[in-house]
């Protein structure tokens, strides 16, 4: 019985029913919005630790794949963040590093597929991100998705 | 060891995709298989740093990343989908031990160097 209310809470807060009444943006950090942090936590994890693996080993190896991957890190990193808190300023910086990650997958990727001998070890984006079993080129679409449908339950 | 992890996860993945499907939160018994897999997980890390200590490891360095990753997933999974108790608790339950397949799988590779 508890389930089952909690999921109907769950409902009204996807549908923006709780913010509705207060007339503000809707908690990206709740609902569906939850499960998406999470995602982006995992990839902020796996992207920083393959950054730091690659850098702490041969920099110079491939300098641009790598400086990508720590690049790509560090957006992951404050993409969970912005999204896990949501409000006023964090909502812009998820707008922007969310963007910044959806352009930053199509570029590497387009690259990476178009000039390899310019990316001779991988990035979390080669190749539309078809390491991770393309969840990057996805992970940007859904969260700008989530960012829009948040952005003002009224 | 690693198959039995693996599989573990891969049944709790499915028993939280089942209860996100039918629109349940994580309730304490999801937490408790949760818990059981942990456990197995730690068991690993210990027959692992036997087997290293023993015969050395191919990369040690991504050996003991991958180990630390998986033993943290199941419990920040838990403690962020816990604190939230609404359908999506049971899917960053699955997706973590669904991770958790995955980094068993890397793991394998990574022993054979």
């Amino acid at each position: 019985m508890a389930a089952e209310t909690t999921a109907d809470r769950d409902e009204s807060i996807a549908a923006g029913g709780s913010a509705e009444v207060r007339g503000e943006p809707a908690r990206t950090g709740s609902g569906p919005g939850r499960a998406l942090v999470a995602v982006y936590g995992l990839f902020a994890l796996a992207a920083s630790a393959r950054a730091g693996v690659q850098i702490s080993r041969n920099f110079q190896e491939a300098p641009v794949a790598y400086a990508l991957s720590a690049f790509s890190a560090v957006v992951y990193l404050v993409a969970t963040v912005a999204l896990a808190r949501g409000r006023g300023l964090a909502r812009a910086v998820a707008w922007v590093t969310i963007s910044t990650e959806l352009l930053g997958v199509l570029a590497v990727g387009t690259f990476s597929i178009l000039r390899p001998e310019d990316f001779p070890r991988a990035t979390v984006w080669s190749g539309y991100g078809q390491g991770y079993g393309y969840v990057p080129l996805v992970l940007p679409i859904l969260g700008l998705i989530w960012l829009w449908r948040t952005r003002r339950a009224g | 060891m690693v198959v039995i992890v693996a599989i573990l996860a891969g049944i709790l993945a499915a028993w939280a995709g089942y209860r996100s499907a039918r629109g349940y939160p994580v309730l304490s018994d999801d937490l408790l298989a949760a818990g059981v897999v942990e456990l197995v997980v730690l068991v690993q890390v210990v027959v692992v740093i036997v087997l290293v200590a023993r015969h050395g490891a191919a990369d040690p360095g991504l050996l003991w990343g991958y180990l630390g990753a998986g033993l943290v997933l199941l419990p920040f999974a838990g403690l962020w989908a816990f604190a939230e108790r609404t359908r999506w608790s049971s899917v960053i339950l699955m997706m973590a031990a669904l991770s958790l397949v995955v980094v068993e799988w890397r793991l394998t590779q990574i022993w054979g160097g």
